[in-house]
């Protein structure tokens, strides 16, 4: 349906209803493709009072149409009548309609209107994020810092995640306020973002960039700039912190990985007690490795080479001075077969530690085991991602912990033209916002959307003060 | 124009305003009548001016002007919401602003919906109520429909009023039920044992477990009229559990009367250990014949959220014999997951203890499972799955053949 340019009368309306295929839901439609054609107002309103006077009442579906039309072009008036008449004819509103009324009040003069609503809507159930979004710019567009944070901390309490709009706006509006208690806030946003592990985008970065360059007196100096392979800053020249865990957090991860991962809610489901307890006591005996290798995994790297030979290339390539190197694999390895020779079997278990696991076995987590339970020296090789692994874990927090063990732990073989394989060494350093109290290191993303998890920006900004 | 609406407008606003703020402090005592018929003032409305020229703001004076009627009707009964009503209130809301809620809510309904953990629970749990609504509303018109049409139907052959004579005796379902249950009786006797391994409850949520309770009533009903039947075994069967109760729920005083063997025990300890074999998707062990000395044991689960293995964990666990169904061998996999629903088991199993044909038992896969039969050698059947594909959806050939080779791994 194609809205009309001009207000319509009752007349002109009944006949445009009467050729419409539904005549029932003729307003809503219309309603629909005048919001998405952003249709004059009063061509809208001229419909709603056809429909009064035709029915005597306009629907609250209608009435909402309506609002979001009014939303749309900011009709801040309109609102607030629509507002009026929604509150003594309906008992309460719904959750949609508060997202809206909030939504159009808080970007105008009105936008104190938009917190008591925010209030009302806290009664009937949790309101969306971009509601709270809307007050807490409002609020710090109004220069109202403190009731803008308490927003966002009430938001944090109910576990509505704000966007990384919502805390950019926060860096935005602060910009040159002189107040230690807002700049603790700010930091703690950062603080935020290091939990989380999330990376800002440049935009974001940008105002963060700001706000520290706009406090004045402490003067702060921004950099972009990318950090070398050892971790060493080439701006400030400050180390950055290393990927290890902490010996808590260690221990933690790896007894959440046995219990979890390895046990879950049946021992059975991927491995059994016998082969576990096997498992166990194989690598006890021989402790500590310095490579864990999914040797399945690794033999499929070049498709077209022989299962056994890719398996003997990584082994060669990664046995260099005299590291120890356990290889997992399942028991049908060992039977001679076209992809598995037998006499290279045999070379590979010179060179390094094998143990085999049964055929219907998930290897992957004795290889998770058997790393963490050498050390923290420990890498393992696999192009796996792990991901159904770390969703084993109960709770985000041993998932961050994870993800961070991973990234400073795994390799990846890469094949080349030439070579024979390149490694993908493991991070040195860890990818996450860090802090000496005068300096500030922010990995940050090129592009707004970070594509996958497993990726971690290359690109960082320095802060340091002068 | 535009300065006369403003009047309007100002006139409106002050007369009423004072109203709705002093309603809007008690709005709780508000009754739930929205449907208020107010034709009298629509009338004045057109009488007064046909000719005039277009006010935009008319409807909301027709708004306002229906609060006043209402506000003078109803200024009693004061009462606090409880939270029960509240809910209903909030759903009320939400159905007018058009979301799918269903219009008739039970209480025990409100309470699981108001203990739904997230908002997603709860629109999931309405759809689901609203689609419930909607089904037996229709069901209910198509039975009314039947009947009016029965009713003309019997009227005519009243006019016609001719007596049919038939060689055959009539048999009712009271006899069909006899001889169904004379044969199932016999199966419990001589009849090849079928185990239902009930010990999922754990691993299944609320909804899981009814379905499950559906299917396994759909399959004992294919089962007793099956020529030959099995004779089924529920083991690992608790009393009072969530599978007894939604029995009962379906079966009521029926289920004390069932051709079934209902125990307690694990399979274990009713059969010899080397004649059972664990049905499971997840076996890496294939089917090839059914075997008529084997007890076969099918796991009573429904797993929508796909937990990989726990079926097989089991069997692992007691060490018995496992076997998945041949599906790959002789159907050109499409989209779907392996694990077939309990009925559909049920059918295949039959099928394949009377005839023994592979092609014949699994036509009870669902055919939006697969694309056909394995007649032709398989790189046949593969340039067809690409045509169907590409044309059905359009999807690109190295995707289709991406999934080829994730149906059909090299060995």
């Amino acid at each position: 349906v194609q809205p009309p340019e001009k207000p319509l009368e009752s007349e002109e309306w009944n006949r445009l209803r009467e050729n419409f295929r539904l005549p029932e839901i003729f307003e809503e439609v219309m309603l629909n493709s005048m919001i998405r054609s952003n249709s004059p107002i009063d061509v809208a309103k001229s419909l709603l009072t056809h429909v009064a006077k035709r029915n005597g009442d306009v629907a609250y579906s209608v009435l909402v149409k309506y609002l979001t039309l009014c939303v749309q072009q900011g009709q801040v008036s309109e609102i607030r009548d629509v507002y009026d008449i929604m509150k003594v004819r309906f008992k309460i509103l719904e959750i949609g309609a508060y997202n809206l009324f909030i939504k159009g009040l808080s970007n105008s003069d009105q936008w104190r209107m938009a917190l008591t609503l925010l209030e009302e809507a806290k009664k009937i159930m949790i309101p969306s994020r971009t509601s709270y979004e809307s007050c807490i710019k409002a609020a710090s567009c109004h220069q109202e810092m403190k009731l803008a944070f308490e927003l966002y901390h009430e938001m944090l309490a109910k576990d509505v995640v704000p966007t990384l709009d919502v805390l950019q706006s926060f860096f935005d509006f602060s910009r040159g306020m002189k107040d230690a208690e807002l700049q603790k806030e700010l930091f703690g946003i950062l603080l935020y973002l290091r939990e989380n592990q999330i990376y800002p985008h440049k935009t974001f970065m940008r105002s963060i960039k700001l706000w520290f360059e706009s406090i004045s007196g402490s003067k702060w100096r921004g950099h972009l700039t990318n950090i070398k392979d050892s971790g060493q800053c080439p701006v400030c020249n400050h180390q950055l912190e290393d990927s290890n865990l902490t010996e808590e957090e260690y221990n933690n991860l790896s007894e959440r990985i046995i219990r979890d991962v390895i046990h879950g809610t049946d021992t059975f489901r991927k491995t059994s007690p016998q082969e576990f307890e096997a498992f166990q006591t194989f690598v006890e005996n021989r402790l500590p490795f310095d490579i864990v290798i999914d040797g399945l995994n690794v033999s499929h790297i070049k498709p077209k080479k022989l299962h056994c030979e890719n398996l003997l290339d990584a082994i060669n390539c990664l046995a260099k001075d005299n590291v120890r190197l356990l290889v997992l694999g399942r028991k049908h390895m060992l039977m001679n077969s076209s992809n598995w020779k037998r006499e290279i079997m045999k070379e590979m278990q010179t060179k390094a530690d094998f143990f085999f696991a049964e055929n219907i076995s998930e290897d992957d987590a004795f290889l998770l085991y058997a790393t963490l339970r050498s050390g923290k020296h420990c890498k393992f090789v696999t192009r796996d991602f792990l991901r159904d692994h770390k969703a084993c874990l109960s709770d985000s927090l041993t998932r961050h912990l994870f993800r961070k063990w991973q990234r400073g732990h795994q390799i990846v073989l890469k094949t080349m033209f030439f070579s024979v394989f390149s490694q993908q060494p493991a991070f040195q350093y860890d990818c996450v916002v860090q802090t000496t109290g005068d300096t500030w290191h922010i990995p940050y993303k090129d592009v707004f959307e970070e594509k996958y998890s497993y990726q971690v920006p290359r690109k960082w900004l320095c802060i340091q003060q002068k | 124009m535009q300065s006369a609406t403003l009047l309007l407008k100002k006139i409106v606003r002050s007369s009423v305003l004072p109203v709705a703020a002093q309603h809007g402090m008690k709005r709780d005592l508000f009754p739930l009548s929205r449907t208020l018929s107010l034709s009298l003032c629509v009338k004045q409305d057109n009488s007064c001016k046909p000719s005039e020229k277009l006010d935009l703001d008319a409807w909301k004076k027709v708004m306002k002007s229906g609060l006043q009627e209402e506000v003078s009707e109803t200024v009693s009964e004061p009462q606090e919401l409880s939270s029960l009503a509240a809910a209903r209130e909030t759903l009320e809301m939400w159905r007018l602003a058009g979301r799918l809620v269903p219009e008739n809510v039970s209480d025990e309904q409100l309470k699981t919906f108001m203990e739904c953990p997230s908002k997603s629970a709860k629109k999931k749990y309405l759809k689901y109520l609203y689609l419930k609504e909607l089904y037996k509303k229709n069901d209910k018109r198509k039975m009314e429909e039947k009947r009016e049409r029965r009713l003309e139907a019997q009227e005519q052959t009243s006019k016609t009023d001719e007596t049919k004579k038939s060689p055959f005796l009539c048999l009712w379902a009271s006899t069909m039920d006899k001889a169904y249950n004379w044969r199932a009786a016999q199966s419990m006797i001589f009849g090849q044992p079928l185990v239902f391994d009930m010990s999922y409850e754990k691993d299944m949520s609320v909804r899981e477990v009814a379905n499950t309770v559906k299917q396994l009533v759909q399959s004992e009903g294919c089962n007793r009229k099956a020529v030959d039947p099995f004779h089924i075994h529920f083991c690992n069967f608790k009393d009072d559990s969530l599978y007894h109760r939604e029995f009962l729920k379906h079966y009521k005083e029926a289920w004390g009367k069932l051709l079934i063997t209902v125990t307690e025990q694990c399979y274990t300890e009713v059969f010899p250990k080397d004649k059972l074999v664990y049905l499971t998707a997840d076996s890496p062990k294939v089917m090839k014949t059914f075997d008529h000395d084997k007890i076969y044991i099918v796991g009573s689960m429904v797993d929508k959220s796909i937990k990989r293995g726990v079926s097989l964990a089991r069997a692992k666990r007691l060490g018995l014999e496992t076997a998945a169904l041949p599906l790959d061998k002789y159907l050109l996999w499409n989209t779907g997951a392996k694990n077939l629903t309990l009925d559909q088991m049920m059918q295949i199993l039959l099928t394949l203890k009377d005839t023994a044909d592979w092609k014949k038992a699994l036509e009870f896969v669902p055919k939006r499972k697969y694309c056909g039969f394995v007649a032709k050698p398989v790189s046949e059947l593969k340039k067809t799955l690409d045509l169907v594909n590409t044309l059905k959806l359009g999807k690109r050939r190295e995707e289709v053949q991406k999934q080829f080779a994730k149906n059909y791994p090299k060995k």
